[in-house]
């Protein structure tokens, strides 16, 4: 790995365990599950840094994010409560360094099976047999639902009836009436007999 | 397998997918030989992974593509306009499922709909009565449940949730189908069981695809000559402006030269035009076919977005097959709503990897991981309605940007019309009316994916100067040039595209064959 070493705080500040623990705080606010264990979070902290150790942009984008944070936070970021911490974040939610840190994070964090229990996805499931004989219709809070179309049932209306048709093909296929909430069709003009 | 030479004048297809797959088992079928230039490798069913984003990786195309627009795309995805598949097989491995037919009106959209500011509307040359006939094969060809007697799939957890929400909020045109792929053994491919993978290419075989059924089936006639990892860079012509052969490069890179008597372009909307297009010669300057400047033009994605609802039980809606739930009521044309066309809703389920990713791009906090801690009492489903063709929405060579190949990529320009925009929001809240009906304690609006449904891009047109190709798919400039994917659609209707390809191939190869024998081409 090479490093920009012209200033020696910019290696500081590099990977170090440090550098990890606050990038899994901001992780944490920034990705807030309850249920979620530390580990998720740290394994992505990781990806993120061997990213950053592949890319200068990257690494530099980490370093200053790292220093803008701990600015804002008037000292350790890790120090600053759950809303806090968001604030800080909010104002830096545009820069290099967070959009960074976001996006490998939406793609590692939720790509993993200990992050897939938590949230009860079952993950693979053809060598399980699909789940044809595993729930695929256990749903029982509502009623069975019908999967055919009845018998019987008026087939659907598919233009409008009130539409002008500028030709005679486009206007072929249906004769029904139907109202609609503006143009009531032809039943509703019918008069009906007025009684004091 | 039939080894054509290269020198031999063959007929050529690019891409195996709907529409090129469909075309060469058409062909071979009547004893005509073929050579297919696919792009992406060849996959198995048993390659495929469990696993959204390894098989993402492993089947999506995905060579360098750039963005601009005001769609949301260009921000979130730039280099990301098109979920489609580089592989034997196109497309067709990646999609779920749904099979409704267009309407009669929605073949003459311009007639129906009269003018819309902005819009580039065109009746087709072709009728719904003309495609029955065809759709019927297709559906066959397909499988489709709740046609000639196939059997409806089973509803599965996310379904019971939508169709009671459909029954509850007054509409009627709700089932589980038409859905290619398999409730009961049919056509030598086993039923569904329900594994909730239909998007990572369907290890089971249960799902149609032109992998599973139109290509093995033409090469077992002996007269497919499938050649993978075959990127096709141009088709040249003539002295007389007819396509003589196609230069594709193999998978090291290096450049092949098939001659060929006929030309079929299946490579979807945004590869088809960009192919034309670096075929400009100077007898067509504008890109091969391009006399009316319309090839690259008027690309449709389908109006599209998706609802994600929140319960307080359970629903695992990522259990089953992801599409096999359809409402129909909103499909008509009824201006009323304030729009023109339909739209239909569909269920769909994204596991947590794409879920994240794709619910709402760059978003973050505690709005955005309370959708995901809800995961197990989510149900989901997708609006996919008809879009708007505009001139300005087109695939143009970006000449700044280069593939490996050395090749300008292709730009993807697009803006929502005011007639997109109204359907969405229509659909939104119609979906969000839906859930709350059943209990939804919560639901989000999610922007439209990086696009499944790319049409247009060639269009069909009785005039040779309002678009590329005629009602057979054949260019009105060249006459042994066709077009047999969804880039011929001249209006995009509200169905999913994919039964529309696979019936007008099967309709053009009709064509060719007959043309062939009677020295027409």
């Amino acid at each position: 790995m090479v490093f920009p070493a012209k200033y020696p705080q910019l290696n500081e500040t590099e990977l170090t365990e440090e550098a990890r623990s606050v990038l899994i705080r901001v992780i944490r606010v920034a990705f807030p599950h309850p249920n979620f264990p530390d580990a998720p979070y740290e394994r992505t902290a990781d990806t993120i840094l061997a990213e950053a150790a592949n890319s200068t942009w990257f690494r530099v984008a980490i370093t200053q994010g790292l220093l803008t944070l701990a600015h804002l936070a008037g000292g350790d970021f890790r120090e600053l409560n759950d809303d806090d911490a968001t604030k800080v974040l909010r104002r830096i939610e545009s820069t290099e360094f967070f959009g960074f840190v976001r996006r490998t994070t939406v793609l590692n964090l939720y790509d993993n099976e200990d992050v897939w229990e938590a949230l009860g996805y079952e993950g693979p499931s053809f060598d399980k047999g699909g789940y044809i004989n595993r729930g695929f219709d256990d749903l029982t809070w509502l009623p069975d639902a019908r999967i055919e179309e009845p018998e019987g049932l008026e087939p659907l209306v598919e233009i409008a009836t009130d539409v002008p048709l500028s030709n005679v093909r486009a206007a072929a296929p249906t004769s029904r009436q139907r109202d609609t909430s503006n143009q009531p069709g032809q039943r509703d003009a019918e008069m009906a007999e007025v009684k004091k | 397998m039939n080894a054509i030479d290269l020198n031999d004048d063959a007929i050529v297809i690019i891409g195996s997918g709907a529409g090129g797959g469909t075309l060469a088992y058409e062909l071979t079928k009547r004893g005509i030989p073929v050579v297919v230039l696919e792009a992406g490798g060849y996959l198995r069913n048993e390659d495929y992974v469990n696993d959204e984003w390894e098989a993402f990786n492993q089947m999506a195309w995905l060579d360098p593509r750039t963005t601009s627009g005001s769609w949301r795309i260009a921000r979130d995805f730039p280099n990301l306009p098109a979920w489609i598949v580089k592989a034997v097989g196109g497309t067709t491995t990646h999609w779920s499922g749904a099979t409704p037919r267009f309407k009669a009106h929605e073949f003459a959209a311009r007639s129906t709909y009269g003018r819309v500011d902005g819009a580039n509307l065109l009746d087709w040359p072709i009728t719904l009565a003309e495609m029955e006939p065809y759709y019927d094969q297709a559906e066959i060809a397909m499988g489709s449940t709740h046609t000639h007697g196939r059997k409806p799939l089973p509803a599965n957890n996310n379904y019971t949730v939508f169709a009671n929400g459909a029954e509850r909020v007054g509409y009627t045109h709700y089932s589980t189908g038409p859905y290619a792929t398999n409730a009961e053994e049919y056509d030598g491919r086993p039923a569904s069981i329900q594994d909730g993978f239909n998007f990572q290419g369907d290890k089971n075989r249960s799902k149609w695809s032109t992998l599973v059924r139109e290509i093995p089936r033409a090469e077992a006639t002996g007269l497919l000559d499938l050649r993978p990892d075959s990127h096709v860079v141009q088709i040249t012509h003539d002295a007389n402006g007819r396509a003589d052969a196609v230069l594709y490069l193999d998978a090291e890179g290096n450049l092949h030269r098939q001659a060929a008597s006929l030309v079929s372009v299946a490579a979807n909307s945004i590869e088809t035009p960009r192919l034309l297009l670096q075929s400009a010669s100077p007898m067509f300057p504008d890109g091969l076919a391009n006399s009316s400047g319309q090839v690259g033009r008027n690309y449709m994605r389908h109006t599209t977005g998706s609802v994600y609802a929140r319960f307080d039980q359970p629903v695992n809606m990522y259990r089953g097959e992801t599409m096999a739930g359809v409402i129909a009521d909103e499909s008509k044309h009824d201006p009323d709503r304030g729009f023109a066309g339909g739209y239909y809703l569909e269920t769909i389920s994204l596991g947590p990897a794409f879920l994240a990713s794709f619910v709402e791009p760059g978003a973050w906090g505690r709005d955005f991981t309370e959708i995901l801690d809800a995961y197990r009492n989510t149900a989901g489903l997708w609006i996919v309605g008809e879009d708007m063709p505009q001139e300005s929405n087109r695939i143009t060579l970006n000449t700044s940007v280069t593939d490996k190949n050395g090749l300008p990529v292709p730009n993807v320009h697009f803006d929502d019309h005011r007639n997109d925009v109204a359907m969405r929001d229509h659909g939104y809240t119609q979906a969000e009316l839906l859930y709350d009906a059943v209990g939804s304690v919560g639901s989000h609006r999610t922007p439209p994916y990086p696009s499944t449904h790319n049409l247009g891009t060639s269009r069909m047109s009785e005039k040779p100067q309002d678009g590329v190709v005629d009602r057979w798919g054949r260019t009105h400039d060249v006459p042994n040039l066709f077009i047999s994917d969804g880039s011929q659609f001249t209006t995009g209707a509200a169905a999913n595209p994919t039964l529309t390809i696979v019936a007008l191939a099967i309709r053009q190869a009709e064509y060719i064959a007959d043309e062939l024998k009677t020295g027409g081409i």
